[in-house]
């Protein structure tokens, strides 16, 4: 039945496009869960200190490498496959 | 829901470091040593204490400006840090906090019976705990049984209804008793309320043993130590403490061995300023120690009201000590330098 409707070129295209999905998807997740406690650190730092606001935000943002590893994942996935 | 109670706690860890980072180091107490009290005033006017100083200079001279400025800073920090904290943290910090009620209560009904005005009263009071200052200030214009009637439905009124029929100090006790109780008895479900229960009860250990040592060196019978000791300890518990009251002042610092406390603590004398000294740095040795084990707790915040606490001490025994003259040494014997 599914061969009759899908190609198996198309099921592959499909495949790399969920996964390049997931991997920019879940790596958001993950680093906002990181950064919620870095954050919540670091506004509290900030609010006491203003001094704090540089470093703050440069380790408010270090979970968002997480997201450049999925992002690369997904542009493999989507030029090999897509 | 997890990240949410971490997030909670980063906020309000991360606010208590940067203040602990103010507080005043070794250092900065051993220049305090060498300076006269004017000094030291003009000194503090340059730091977290500026305001209070300010606000209450053209009522105030001497130490008794130092005192008012002292009190008010600590109730005036504490305040915020409950203010700033939120979720789990505000309920464990609100209930620490309520250690000042207790001593309101018995400052406003020493100077009640001791016939004093309520503006001096008001100068010993540190409005942290759950009764606001305005409320405090009523209970100082009322009579003692009114002040007894309005605690009804607290767990203060049992030790309260008792003032007249026992001594002072027996109130006293029985009020720190009931707070330490009802802490000690909360239901530690989650892993933040064990640590912060567990921190209380370590609290109690060095609260007990700086009684039965005290108490040992007064001369005092181990039933009289025994009533005073509170119970819920963490390793020094009642019958450990009963075993310790019937001993000699040299068998106590032997047995003490083995105690989470005995390693700061290992040259036990009978003096009793070292004693209370020594405690107390095992005491905060402890904290920094758990502290830093889990930084994700109410233990970091803690830590810094406790330290915010010693260096408000340090500073009032500085101050008297100065202004009445006392040699350097003396009073540095007196403080608790980290």
């Amino acid at each position: 039945m599914v061969d009759a409707l899908i190609s198996d070129e198309a099921f592959i295209k499909g495949c790399a496009a969920v996964g390049a999905g997931l991997a920019v998807g879940l790596a958001g997740i993950g680093a906002g869960a990181g950064e919620s406690g870095i954050g919540a650190a670091a506004v509290g730092a900030i609010a006491e200190d203003r001094g704090f606001l540089g470093l703050g935000l440069l380790f408010t943002v270090i979970p968002e490498t997480i997201v450049i590893f999925g992002l690369v994942i997904s542009f493999i996935l989507m030029f090999a496959y897509g | 829901m997890i990240s949410r109670t971490k997030a909670a706690y980063a906020y309000i860890v991360a606010r208590t470091k940067v203040m602990k980072s103010r507080l005043l180091k070794g250092e900065d107490f051993r220049k305090l040593l060498n300076m006269s009290f004017d000094e030291i005033v003009r000194f503090l006017e340059e730091t977290e204490y500026r305001k209070e100083i300010d606000e209450i200079g053209y009522r105030y001279s001497g130490p008794r400006l130092l005192d008012y400025a002292l009190a008010s800073n600590l109730a005036k920090t504490y305040r915020k840090i409950l203010q700033v904290s939120f979720g789990d943290a505000k309920i464990l910090i609100r209930e620490y906090l309520k250690r000042w009620d207790v001593w309101n209560i018995i400052n406003i009904i020493r100077g009640k019976n001791a016939g004093v005005q309520p503006e001096l009263m008001e100068e010993t009071i540190v409005p942290a705990g759950e009764f606001s200052e305005e409320y405090l200030k009523s209970l100082m214009v009322k009579e003692m049984d009114e002040i007894v009637k309005e605690m009804e439905g607290t767990p203060y009124y049992e030790a309260l209804s008792k003032i007249g029929s026992v001594p002072m100090n027996v109130v006293e006790d029985e009020m720190y008793k009931a707070y330490y109780r009802k802490i000690v008895e909360m239901p530690a479900r989650e892993f933040e309320t064990k640590l912060f229960v567990n921190f209380i009860k370590m609290e109690i250990d060095i609260r007990n043993i700086k009684t039965i040592l005290r108490l040992k060196i007064d001369g005092a019978s181990t039933e009289e130590i025994l009533e005073r000791i509170i119970p819920g300890g963490y390793e020094l518990t009642e019958d450990e403490a009963r075993k310790l009251a019937a001993m000699s002042f040299d068998e106590i610092s032997k047995s003490l061995e083995g105690y989470w406390f005995w390693k700061e603590v290992e040259n036990v004398t009978e003096e009793l300023s070292e004693i209370e000294v020594n405690f107390d740095k095992a005491w905060i040795s402890a904290i920094a120690r758990r502290a830093s084990n889990y930084p994700l707790s109410v233990l970091p915040v803690l830590q810094y009201m406790v330290l915010k606490k010693v260096e408000v001490d340090n500073l009032r025994i500085l101050g008297w000590g100065k202004y009445y003259g006392l040699p350097n040494d003396e009073i540095e014997r007196q403080m608790v330098i980290i």
